[in-house]
């Protein structure tokens, strides 16, 4: 008695067999509520008890076998040809765009936090003491001309304190009530105010924010942004600050760039420096082809300053500079960035223009 | 400053054998930067940069002078040459002489006057040898008289002046030192007036006209001119500080101010005399007809410094033998001794005012002995580990990367802003921290709301249809107190050109993304504004605002459009986001999901709809607006028990609830008719 549904379960599973191979399967047809199996197994009930069992296993294996072949079909799915056009171009979904000054910041960011340095945020209208005075940057010194400072209309609070080279924390904005208010023209604002929130070393020091000149032309902003770089320690080094500018060299330039130190004059630093690093298109020698190359003509790169710590500026901090020397340079963000190998921007007022068509490259 | 060296004026002072290319780099590695060789006038000139501390460097004999060390400690044979100049003291006068007018000195001052009279000047025309430098040098050739003068200040360093001298004579014939009083007026040389703001030192004849502004431009009446016979060749060396305010008060930034306000060295007077007489003689055949004059009150010897010879270690991380330190320093025209294990050094008189302290000369130290010479290596030591309080940093580069990644433009605006950006922040224009000294119109104030900048960057990009922008930036607001400073608070702000719900839904997902569970948009009684806010614990935290602006898009009057503004303070957001989530155990139950869609009369707030949905059973889990037809709104409902899951039999009675609070209580109509 079992022959009938033998026959008829081979049957659906030929049929099933058919349709995998034309691609047209439709797994309700088979599996579905009203589906070939169902009615299969309602066949059941013709079978003597007896042989019920025998055909209860044989309906389970039918099912089984069923439920293989379209999980395996499932699981390869067959496409049909031609129906899609593989030239066809791809619809990319609407993306934004990260401003190059903010990618910049992120990458000086990481490659100094990765030796340590904190990254930090001081004010950028701040008091004429931390921005010179504190800096060894005496009022009316011909060294602030290379400022050019804007000042904030508020009446200057100093007073009649005289400034004293000897201990520059006499004329302190809390002790001045404030004091003139400036715009900071560099990052620098930041050394003294790290040593006071430090109050000790260890100072690992980046501070990264925008800073303010009285000038404006192809290669000057009004506005700008600058990083700060200050390490206070015991047995802090030239070879220390060489280290380190060198590293930052070959991390955001590559490693086959180099960075030099050339001396150079800020009240702040003692002994002071130039930073250059060596041109990644003519790799620091000026030539390219037997030609003078473009974009650096001489094979470096002059990219900022640095210095030693002035110990005056240490006093200024409140740290004793017979127990501790540091370091600190500091560069401009946008042209550190524009240096990069095919970012010849030339004109660095693009990054405060806004231009969609500018800010879509990046 | 920047100074202007012809290679074959450099040779007058400089032996050696170097080519202007192995100049330039030895230089620019151990001293001066020279920033490029110019061809001019037919010969390489250096354009060399002089930090404002290397007075001494600022003339052709300054360089010579440095470079003569540099190369030849760079291998490169070099050697000053000697002056050879008259000596003052072997000067006979020429018959008849002349008396020097009467010289009354303020020696607090004035440290060091000398001066001469020349006689017979001739209206000479300045040589073309002469002409040819100072046009190189980007001086106007006028004639020799005058020129003299200026070529001696760039050969030497030292300012000097050539007065009239029958006109100082005319005038009473004495030259008093004083301080100017203020609204005194004088006329300088090139037909400009002046008043004098008080405390400029002048000098004056005997009736109190001011006849010079000295060490930085002379008079108009006792200038040479073209009738000139007889001149007092003058050198005088002024307290710096007094020559810098009187130049800056009236920005006259002549060569001989920028020279005079940084420490010329006073024993320089001597040769710079001595190469003025030498060249008047030469070349407009004038005769000393006086004694030569020199006061030299104030003289001032370099002071010894101190040196431990561990400071040199302490900086270059190395130790140099006693006798490499003692070489150079000596070679830079230091006195050097060695008492024990300290260096006792006196600097030359051109540099006392520089070499001060132990670092002073370390930096002399090692920039001779070459920065390149010292190995590179990156500090150890403990790492600082206590990072500031308003450390914001690492959420807004996820604010940053998230708004860019789901089609925001990053924009970078100007802190400073004009009166009309000012005025769209909506606060006061005199609320606002001022310049004191602008430079443009469009950049005055410090801005207390990003807004309007953004508004701009739209407007600028009018054919861009859907922009989207944000910026992260301080604002700066003034205290009360005029002795505080601004208070400086980083914000987020994005202005949108698209509809409100894509905007809005952007500040969701990125509260979301944030793990910001429970915020909300709350109507301020301007009905085009919200409140943003959050819950901390069991408090509110308000975050910032979402307002409609209409807003001007191109020029032309009639094509306006709104946006979007968005503003969030950064610190009170990172109050209430989270590093990551709350973990909740997954569901063993599935929801039921139905859409109902109810007519909303106009005066009813679909968010307080939504609210009312959510707050009927908290087997709500979630309502969603799905959309929007006409006054039609379509709501998603998601039902769910976490224990078991809901049949009809519990759906039911929820959903009735739901009409009737509508229907009732907000005057709702259910669209639609809804399986029982």
């Amino acid at each position: 008695m079992l022959d009938p549904i033998q026959s008829e379960a081979n049957q659906i599973i030929k049929q099933l067999e058919t349709d995998l191979e034309k691609g047209n399967l439709d797994q309700t047809k088979y599996l579905g509520k009203r589906g070939l199996f169902r009615k299969l197994a309602q066949k059941i009930k013709d079978v003597p008890p007896e042989k019920r069992q025998q055909a209860g296993k044989l309906i389970n294996q039918v099912k089984k076998t069923l439920e293989t072949k379209v999980r395996q079909h499932l699981k390869t799915p067959s496409i049909p040809t031609n129906s899609i056009d593989l030239t066809t171009p791809g619809e990319k979904p609407k993306v934004g765009h990260l401003h190059p000054i903010s990618q910049a910041i992120e990458e000086i960011s990481r490659i100094f936090e990765r030796i340590g340095f904190i990254r930090v945020r001081y004010p950028e209208v701040d008091w004429d003491w931390y921005v010179f005075e504190s800096l060894n940057m005496p009022p009316n010194h011909p060294a602030r001309d290379e400022w050019e400072t804007f000042f904030v209309d508020r009446p200057d609070t100093t007073g009649e304190i005289e400034y004293d080279e000897r201990d520059p924390r006499k004329r302190h904005p809390s002790l001045i009530g404030g004091g003139k208010l400036v715009l900071t023209t560099h990052t620098s604002n930041s050394q003294v105010r790290e040593m006071e929130r430090l109050k000790k070393p260890p100072i690992r020091m980046i501070n990264i924010a925008r800073c303010y000149r009285r000038q404006q032309d192809a290669t000057h902003t009004q506005m700008f942004h600058q990083f700060e770089g200050l390490v206070i320690d015991k047995n802090i080094t030239i070879q220390d600050l060489k280290g380190t500018l060198n590293y930052f060299a070959k991390k955001f330039y590559g490693p086959e760039v180099k960075s030099r130190i050339r001396p150079f004059h800020f009240r702040f630093t003692e002994p002071s420096f130039e930073v250059d690093f060596s041109c990644h298109i003519c790799g620091g020698t000026g030539k390219v082809n037997g030609k003078k190359c473009k974009l650096c003509k001489s094979g470096w790169h002059e990219v900022g300053g640095a210095g030693m710590v002035h110990p005056n500026v240490l006093k200024a901090g409140g740290i004793d500079p017979d127990k501790y020397t540091g370091f600190a340079f500091g560069w401009g963000v946008e042209r550190t960035y524009t240096l990069k190998p095919g970012l010849n921007i030339d004109d660095i007022r693009q990054f405060y223009g806004n231009k969609v068509e500018f800010l879509k490259q990046f | 400053m920047n100074i202007l060296i012809p290679h074959t004026w450099l040779l007058e002072h400089l032996k050696t054998k170097a080519t202007p290319k192995q100049i330039r780099t030895q230089l620019s590695l151990s001293g001066p930067s020279v920033e490029r060789i110019e061809e001019r006038e037919g010969e390489e000139v250096y354009d060399i940069e002089i930090t404002t501390n290397r007075v001494d460097v600022m003339s052709v004999r300054g360089v010579a002078q440095e470079a003569a060390v540099i190369l030849d400690n760079a291998g490169i044979e070099a050697e000053l040459k000697p002056l050879k100049l008259p000596k003052l003291t072997e000067l006979k006068p020429h018959r008849p002489t002349k008396s020097l007018p009467k010289i009354t000195n303020q020696p607090k001052h004035i440290k060091r006057i000398m001066t001469v009279v020349l006689s017979g000047i001739n209206t000479t025309a300045t040589p073309a040898w002469m002409a040819r430098r100072l046009k190189q040098i980007d001086q106007n050739v006028h004639w020799a008289a005058i020129d003299i003068t200026n070529y001696i200040t760039h050969e030497l360093g030292h300012p000097c002046h050539a007065f009239d001298y029958d006109k100082i004579m005319a005038l009473g014939g004495e030259i008093i030192v004083d301080e100017a009083k203020k609204g005194e007026r004088f006329e300088t040389l090139d037909g400009e007036t002046y008043q004098a703001v008080g405390g400029e030192i002048v000098f004056r004849a005997k009736d109190g006209t001011i006849i010079d502004l000295p060490a930085i431009k002379g008079t108009a009446n006792t200038a040479v001119d073209e009738n000139t016979q007889n001149i007092l060749f003058w050198i005088e060396n002024m307290d710096a500080k007094k020559v810098r305010f009187a130049s800056m008060t009236h920005d006259i930034r002549t060569v001989a101010a920028q020279l005079n306000e940084k420490h010329v060295d006073p024993y320089l007077a001597e040769p710079t005399l001595a190469l003025g007489i030498k060249l008047y003689q030469e070349i407009v055949g004038a005769q000393v007809a006086s004694q030569v004059h020199d006061e030299f009150p104030s003289k001032k010897e370099p002071q010894q410094v101190k040196v431990p010879l561990k400071v040199f270690e302490r900086y270059l991380g190395l130790k140099l033998e006693t006798a490499v330190i003692i070489k150079i320093l000596s070679r830079l025209g230091c006195q050097v001794k060695q008492a024990g294990q300290d260096l006792l050094i006196t600097p030359p008189t051109y540099r006392q005012h520089d070499l001060k302290i132990p670092a002073d000369f370390v930096e002399e130290v090692a920039r001779i002995y070459g920065y390149h010479n010292l190995p590179d290596k990156i500090m150890g030591g403990p790492l600082p580990l206590k990072r500031p309080d308003n450390d914001t940093f690492d959420l807004e580069e996820k604010i940053r990367h998230f708004l860019a990644d789901v089609g925001l433009y990053e924009v970078y605006t100007y802190s400073l802003v004009s009166e009309k950006l000012a005025l769209e922040s909506g606060f006061p224009l005199e609320s606002h921290l001022k310049l004191a000294n602008p430079l443009t119109d469009d950049k005055v104030y410090l801005r207390r709301s990003l807004l309007p900048s953004l508004n701009q960057v739209i407007a600028t990009n009018p054919t861009h249809k859907d922009l989207k922008v944000f910026e992260l930036a301080k604002v700066y607001h003034p205290k009360g107190n005029k002795t505080e400073r601004p208070e400086e608070v980083m914000i987020l702000a994005l202005s949108f050109r698209a509809g409100y719900r894509k905007a809005r839904g952007i500040i969701e997902a990125l509260f979301d993304r944030l793990f910001i569970y429970e915020y909300d948009f709350v109507l301020d009684e301007d009905q085009n504004k919200a409140k943003i806010v959050a819950k901390k614990e069991s408090r509110l935290v308000e975050l910032g605002s979402i307002s409609l602006v209409s807003y001007q898009l191109r020029s032309t009057q009639d094509n306006k459009d709104w946006l979007v503004n968005a503003q969030i303070d950064l610190n009170s957001l990172a109050q209430v986001i989270h590093k990551h989530p709350r973990y909740q155990k997954l569901p063993k139950t599935s929801p039921v999901i139905e859409d109902l869609t109810f007519a909303i009369p106009k005066k009813v707030r679909v968010g307080e709809v939504i609210k009312a949905i959510k707050q009927t059973s908290p087997l709500i889990q979630e309502v969603r607006l799905k959309d929007i037809y006409k006054d039609r709104y379509t709501f998603t409902i998601y039902y769910l028990d976490q224990k078991e899951n809901l049949s009809d039999k519990d759906i039911i009675p929820l959903r009735k609830k739901i009409i009737t609070h509508l229907t009732y209580d907000f005057d709702c109509k259910l669209i639609g008719q809804m399986a029982s």
